[in-house]
């Protein structure tokens, strides 16, 4: 851990704030608002590189917010007056540039250089880009941010055919969204099946297969090799040289923390910004909460990267709290869900499976599919649930309390065995 | 037992997209259904998604405060809660 604390600084154009703020999502905004509740002076700001106040980022992607099901206004999670009320100063439209740890110093995009006391990074994750020849056509989108949802929400309305590149979430939801908006789709993936290698074949399986029975076309390991048109996309050709015509490309090839800055500034990082239990970074004034996270998980005992709304607003809380002296460990098993196509997905935990023990649960011909991924303590670590939602609950709390697998390993495999049983 | 202001809750399903956050914040209350949507945890094992009366719930002991925060947290502000007088406290 490292602190300067009496160290002198350029008076000139540096402004002072107690509580600095980088990312204006939902963990950098629930951090303001956990540090107001407890230190009613002390000054907060929050920069945020999109032009918006604190909206409902994890709406973007649901059909029924595309097709205007749920109201647009639905959208905003905080009032504009909110951040004066709360004295907050709320800085939209602004990138953190540089940061020198050393000095408690960040500079803004617009030249700002403030000198804080305390420091949160909360920058979220950007999508990873997708690039081909052409791919800068338009038409091609990628998923981020409110501004992308409006491009797509628009374009949605004059497209025909549509191309969704990868194999996530963010595809199977745009799909939904685009088969319910009368658009025919085609998912192009480098998988062998859907969701691979974080979902095995059966389940993979099982998604594809709701998903072609809703009208949906997927081509497997396949390579997008050039988007063709004009100023526009007309069609994409793969690397088999197959073509398809279409006016619009979703592109969801994963994401990335852009933490190259935080790096050169002092603050060590791996695939996410590195912290304890307590979402401290190697800098005592320094913590981290979110997307952007690479955490040491006390329930699963690995550092873990979690991008998921409800993970990002505990974080935030909590690092919130801890920035005001508080000595608070993270501690939360972490949830993921999606549903479309008469299909429910669910993960819990890690389900990352490596090459841990999997205990299965269900059949693709039953129609629902669990796995419990089993780590090296034989404890369950995660879970994915098709079709099977509400034994998510009970598998979490066995994996919050550390319940030992050998013990229960007959009711575990045994499908008929309702597993809210174990822990009531 | 603190004061208890909140006397029912419903989940409107429409809003509901299973982030599941009211599911973390509050467990004893809340639990996700087959269809990815939030239901309320209640005596005698019943769980829909309301309306639920105060007096029903599983969880008899729980906290306003937690369940404030459950409705607060939710991405799609889909939990609505109402006081004694029917009127809607959040949100």
């Amino acid at each position: 851990m490292m602190q300067r604390k009496n160290k002198s600084f350029p008076k000139s154009k540096t402004t002072e704030v107690k509580y600095l703020i980088i990312g204006g999502g939902v963990a950098g905004t629930t951090a303001a608002e956990t540090i107001r509740e407890r230190d009613a002076t002390g000054s907060i700001t929050i920069v945020s590189d999109e032009p918006y106040r604190l909206y409902s980022r994890i709406m973007l992607s649901k059909p029924n917010f595309f097709l205007g099901k749920i109201p647009f206004e639905q959208i905003w999670l905080k009032s504009e007056s909110w951040y004066t009320d709360k004295r907050i100063t709320f800085m939209p439209g602004t990138r953190a540039q540089t940061l020198d740890a050393e000095n408690q110093q960040v500079t803004l995009s617009n030249g700002m250089v403030f000198r804080y006391e305390k420091l949160l990074l909360a920058v979220g994750v950007l999508p990873n880009a997708w690039q081909v020849p052409g791919s800068d056509r338009r038409g091609v989108n990628q998923l981020r941010t409110l501004d992308d949802a409006k491009v797509i929400i628009q374009g949605i309305k004059r497209v025909k055919h549509a191309v969704c590149i990868g194999s996530g979430f963010t595809t199977f939801e745009m799909c939904d969204m685009l088969r319910m908006a009368g658009v025919d789709v085609t998912v192009v993936m480098r998988e062998p099946h859907y969701w691979d290698p974080l979902l095995d074949s059966v389940s993979g399986g099982l998604i594809e297969q709701a998903m072609v029975k809703g009208g949906v076309k997927i081509v497997r390991q396949a390579l997008v090799k050039t988007v063709d048109g004009g100023r526009s996309v007309t069609g994409v050709t793969l690397e088999s040289g197959e073509k398809i015509p279409c006016s619009m490309v979703i592109a969801g090839v994963g994401t990335y923390v852009p933490c190259d800055w935080v790096k050169t500034g002092g603050v060590a990082v791996n695939r996410g910004i590195l912290a304890n239990e307590y979402l401290e970074t190697n800098f005592s004034n320094i913590w981290t909460a979110g997307d952007c996270a690479e955490f040491n998980d006390l329930i699963l005992e690995e550092q873990l990267v979690l991008g998921n709304w409800a993970n990002s607003r505990q974080q935030g809380a909590l690092a919130g709290g801890n920035m005001v002296g508080g000595r608070t460990a993270f501690k939360m098993v972490s949830f993921y869900t999606a549903n479309g196509f008469d299909i429910t997905i669910a993960f819990v935990g890690d389900v990352r499976a490596k090459d841990r023990q999997v205990i299965v649960r269900g059949s693709s011909a039953q129609g629902f599919y669990i796995r419990l991924i089993v780590d090296d303590h034989d404890e369950i670590a995660g879970a994915t649930f098709i079709n099977k939602t509400p034994e998510m609950a009970p598998v979490s709390k066995l994996i919050e309390t550390n319940v030992k697998v050998s013990p229960i390993r007959p009711q575990l495999e045994d499908p008929a065995f309702d597993l809210h049983k174990l822990v009531s | 037992m603190a004061e208890q202001k909140i006397a029912k809750i419903v989940v409107d399903r429409n809003l509901c997209i299973g982030a599941a956050t009211c599911v973390v914040t509050a467990g004893t209350v809340f639990e996700l259904d087959g269809e990815n949507k939030a239901v309320i945890l209640q005596q005698g094992g019943t769980k829909n998604s309301g309306p639920a009366k105060r007096a029903v719930l599983k969880d008899a002991a729980v906290a306003d405060a937690t369940i404030l925060a459950a409705a607060q947290s939710c991405p799609t502000r889909a939990i609505f809660l109402y006081d004694a007088a029917e009127k809607q406290i959040f949100p």
